[in-house]
Order: C-alpha cells, then sequence, then structure tokens
C-alpha cells in the first residue's frame, strides 16, 4: 500500500515536472496558433526545401534571409504561422523577390540552398484570361512580360495575338509580374507548380 | 560607524582592471544590443540604395536613409554590398564576413530534421569552444537579453523599495536541463526548431527586426513580457536560472571550463556583498559558483577586499572556511581554545 502510495506520487512528481518543462512551449504555441493563410501571398523562398516539412525542420528562423533582401519582400509568419512562426515567405503582391539569390548565399542551414537561376522553384505564374486586359480586349498592356527578368523562356506573348501575354514552362514563379500587374483583381499570380495547374490553367 | 578610507586620507585602494570588468561587460551588453537595433535601419538603408529611388521616399524613409548614409560613409564605399558584411542576429548572423550561429540552434535544428548539416554545424563551433573554456560568458557579456532582464532587475529592486511586492522564489536550477530536453525532444516532435520560439535573444534579435523593418513585433515580444513578469514577481532573473534552454546547454558545456571566478579566503571579510550582489543566486563566499556562473564580474566589482579574481582552474574550491579577515575566522585564531583556558587558570 506504501510502495503504491510512493510510486503513485512519484509518477504525479515526474508528471508535473515534465509539464512545468513543457510550459514555455506550450505558452509559445499558444501565442501562435496555427490559422489557415492564403498560398498564393506566401510564397515560399527561391532555393528552399520542396517539402515544407522539412523546410519547417531545417530553418531556424534567423531572419537572415530577410535581413540582406535587396527589395525588402521577405516577410515572416507571425501569429497566424503556428510551427512555422519565424520562418520566412514572400508576398508577391506586397512585393516581389527579384531572384537575386542573396538569400540563398545567406541562409547558414540548408532550409535555402544557392541554387542556379532557372531551377528555382517558387510556383508557376497563372493568368485568369477572363480578367487580364488584352486577354479580354480592354486594352494593350504587357507589364508582366517586360518585368519578367526570365524573359521569354517564362512569359511571352501569344503567338496569334502580340499583346496577350502567355506563361511558359521556364517560369520559376518569382512573382514579379504579380507585384506590377495594374488590374486590381490581380489576374496573374503564383500557383503551385503541378500538372494540374499546367493543364487546367493553360500554361503553355 | 567606520570611517570611509576614501575620504579621511588613507592611501587608496590600488588600481584592479578586474574591479572595473563589470562596467566593460555593460559596454558590451550595450553595443550588441545597439548593434541589433541598427542592423535593421542599415537594412533599410540598403534597400533604398538598390532600389535607387531616394526622391519616391518618404520623408521618414529619408531620414532613416540621410542617418545612416552619414553614418556609413567613412567606413564603406559600396553600401548595397559592404553592409552585408554585418547581418543577423546573435542566433545567426555574419561578423565581417565570419558565419557565427548559436549552439542551440544547430542542436534545435538536429533534433527537429533528424539531420547533420556541416556547414551550419561549423558555424557553432567558435562559440562552443569559448563556451568550453569560459563557462556561460553568452549570457553575461553578449546576450541581448541579458541587458533588458538585468534592467529589470534594477526596476524590481527599485520596486521593492518603494513597497511593491516583488518575487524572490528559489525554484530548482536543474529544471532548465528539463526544458532543454523536452525542448529537443518537441522539436523532433513537431519537426520545427521549438527552442527558437522561447529562447530570449533569438526572440529579442529577430522582434527587433521585425519592429524596425517589418509591420511590427509578433509573438515573440509578447512571450518576451511575460517572461520580464515571472522574473518581476516570481523569481530575480528566474528565467535565466531556471528556464532557459541556452542557458543549461551553456551550463553544460561550461561545466569544465578552466577560467573561473576563485575566492581568496585570506582577503575575505565575510561582508556577504558578493552573494547579496550575484543575480543567478550564486554563493561566492562559500566557493559556489558551480557550472551556473556567467561570469559577469558583479561579485568582483563588489568585493571591498578585492578577494574574488579570476584563475585557472577546472573545479571549483571546496568551502575555504570563514574569510581570514571576518569576525568569525578572527574569533577562532586570535584565540585558540588553549589558550583561553590558560588565562581562566
Amino acid at each position: 500500500m506504501i510502495q503504491r502510495r510512493g510510486f503513485l506520487q512519484r509518477i504525479g512528481l515526474g508528471g508535473g515536472l515534465l509539464a512545468a518543462g513543457a510550459f514555455p512551449y506550450g505558452l509559445a504555441r499558444l501565442l501562435a496558433p496555427d490559422l489557415p493563410v492564403n498560398p498564393r501571398t506566401h510564397l515560399r523562398l527561391p532555393g528552399a526545401l520542396k517539402d515544407p516539412a522539412a523546410f519547417a525542420a531545417a530553418c531556424i528562423g534567423c531572419g537572415l534571409c530577410g535581413e540582406v533582401c535587396p527589395p525588402h519582400c521577405v516577410r515572416f509568419y507571425g501569429r497566424e504561422g503556428g510551427d512555422r512562426a519565424n520562418t520566412p515567405y514572400i508576398d508577391p503582391e506586397n512585393k516581389a523577390c527579384t531572384l537575386c539569390g542573396k538569400c540563398m548565399e545567406f541562409c547558414p542551414t540548408e532550409a535555402l540552398t544557392v541554387t542556379p537561376r532557372h531551377q528555382i522553384d517558387m510556383g508557376i505564374a497563372q493568368i485568369d484570361r477572363a480578367a487580364c486586359y488584352p486577354w479580354v480586349d480592354k486594352g494593350i498592356c504587357g507589364a508582366c512580360v517586360s518585368i519578367c527578368p526570365l524573359g521569354e523562356r517564362a512569359i511571352d506573348f501569344a503567338m496569334w495575338n502580340q499583346y496577350r501575354p502567355v506563361v511558359r514552362q521556364g517560369c520559376v514563379g518569382c512573382g514579379l509580374c504579380v507585384e506590377v500587374c495594374p488590374h486590381p483583381s490581380l489576374p496573374i499570380r503564383v500557383v503551385e507548380r503541378t500538372e494540374g495547374s499546367v493543364t487546367r490553367h493553360r500554361v503553355s | 560607524m567606520t570611517p570611509n578610507p576614501e575620504t579621511s586620507g588613507a592611501p587608496p585602494r590600488p588600481f584592479r582592471f578586474r574591479r572595473h570588468l563589470n562596467k566593460l561587460r555593460w559596454v558590451s551588453l550595450v553595443a550588441v544590443f545597439g548593434l541589433l537595433v541598427l542592423l535593421p535601419f542599415l537594412h533599410l538603408y540598403q534597400t533604398y540604395m538598390a532600389a535607387h529611388a531616394y526622391d519616391l521616399l518618404a520623408p521618414s524613409e529619408t531620414r532613416i536613409y540621410d542617418a545612416m548614409e552619414a553614418l556609413t560613409q567613412p567606413f564603406v564605399s559600396d553600401p548595397a554590398e559592404d553592409l552585408d558584411a554585418l547581418k543577423g542576429t546573435t542566433w545567426s548572423g555574419t561578423l565581417f564576413g565570419f558565419k557565427l550561429s548559436d549552439p542551440l540552434a544547430a542542436l534545435g535544428q538536429m533534433a527537429a530534421g533528424f539531420s547533420l548539416y556541416g556547414p551550419f554545424l561549423l558555424t557553432a563551433l567558435v562559440p562552443i569552444a569559448f563556451t568550453l573554456v569560459f563557462g556561460r560568458f553568452f549570457c553575461g557579456w553578449i546576450c541581448p537579453a541579458t541587458l533588458l532582464y538585468e534592467l529589470n532587475t534594477n526596476l524590481g529592486a527599485w520596486l521593492h523599495k518603494v513597497g511593491f511586492p516583488t518575487g524572490g522564489r528559489r525554484l530548482d536550477r536543474r529544471m532548465k536541463y528539463l526544458v532543454l530536453a523536452l525542448g529537443l525532444v518537441l522539436s523532433g516532435v513537431t519537426g520545427s526548431v521549438l527552442v527558437a520560439t522561447i529562447y530570449p535573444p533569438a526572440i529579442i534579435g529577430r522582434e527587433i527586426y521585425y519592429t524596425v523593418a517589418l509591420n511590427g513585433f509578433g509573438v515573440g515580444a509578447v512571450f518576451f513580457v511575460i517572461t520580464l513578469l515571472f522574473d518581476l514577481l516570481v523569481a530575480r532573473r528566474g528565467f535565466c536560472r531556471y528556464l532557459c534552454p541556452g542557458g543549461a546547454l551553456y551550463s553544460l558545456l561550461g561545466r569544465y571550463r578552466p577560467v573561473r571566478i576563485r575566492r581568496d579566503a585570506s582577503d575575505c571579510n565575510d561582508c556577504y556583498k558578493c552573494d547579496a550582489v550575484c543575480e543567478f543566486g550564486l554563493d561566492p563566499m562559500r566557493d559556489d559558483f558551480g557550472q551556473e556562473c556567467n561570469n559577469c564580474t558583479a561579485c568582483i566589482a563588489v568585493c571591498p577586499t578585492d578577494a574574488l579574481a579570476f584563475t585557472l582552474r577546472l573545479h571549483d574550491l571546496p568551502y575555504q572556511g570563514p574569510g581570514h579577515l571576518g569576525r568569525h575566522y578572527r574569533k577562532g585564531s586570535a584565540m585558540p581554545i588553549e589558550s583561553a583556558e590558560e588565562e581562566v587558570k
């Protein structure tokens, strides 16, 4: 009987200690609940590990990528981040990446690895042909084509109508086109580079 | 009341460099903190440079641009590139082109991803080497949170003076090792570097950057304020002493540090000032420093007889007995029991 009581006391003490030790982490986690984010305004950085889980495990949240970014486009997950808190993302609607590669160079971990410009994969641009001005014959624009740092291998005008932009497979999803798009509803956006989006949204 | 020797014409105490180390430490803390505040402004300046858009800047941005230009002009020729030599925080950063990381960052990342990444681990080597020699010196001399925590302690002392109840609770020092171990385990479970969310220097570094260069502070600042309240209301310097995972790691690494503070019993007068001033609640007067001492040198600065000094030893001395200048020791030695008995006869 006494043995059992001692045993239970020991278990209680151990549990209490574990709870006390885990309390700071619990508090920090409570302050940052995991809220859904819009993937179109939360692009991963150039050279980032493809797997989001691997990226979260590799990134230590030091903020160096943001601190060296010349266009100042890197943001960090805050309250909404949950376990991703303090990891970086890029919001192209606010400020887009210029593919300068400084973040990859400075990242101390393998979260961002130096990648050649054309092999970067942040996503792929997609044009909503029901809204884009030239595609609905509302004028001549071409802002996305002229800003693209990768040139005609990424975005080009359609063969049969030299005003309508068309995204090509070389697009790496930097989002500069999203930043400059003059249309208020941003008919061009960066989506995941998956088979489905390529066929469905007619990226040629 | 004994006359103050400095005003009564007695010869002044000889100059001892070690008595001024504490001031030097404050200079170091303020310099690190000031640098962390300055770097985001320098980054903003770099982005304005990169955009070639001085004419389009808002008035507040123009002020930043002009101030940073005036500050850096004598040192750099190409701000957009040259200022990259000094980047980051104490969590991980570049110091004049030399990459340095917190050992806890390396350990936490290993635990989160179950993997070793050589180039990153190499950046933690120099801090680890320094910790092996000097113990928890990072906590006392560099940590940007220490500056705020010590100011918080001073605030607590002032509040205590005016009658506000502040906490002086003593918990178990070994608690922080549990926090470190749990942090590494939980990092592995959740797959993110969880220690970074509760480690104050990492929080301070990035929250200053968020506040200056991005849209304002985030969660970390809230957590940090909670730890300040914990220090104020529960235990003095409680977070560093009982909960900080980084402090735990540095304590373990510095367990057999060769450079440690030692009391010279022949100079000690048992005045107890060192014990009173020690923010980590250690007991220098009874030779108890242990692995927790962060080499803050406050006890050296406060010692009226210069009995405390740095020495090269792998272990603390066991308690050497009362100080030879103190009352207890003199009572025992000036009148040994045998002679006292003879006098009575």
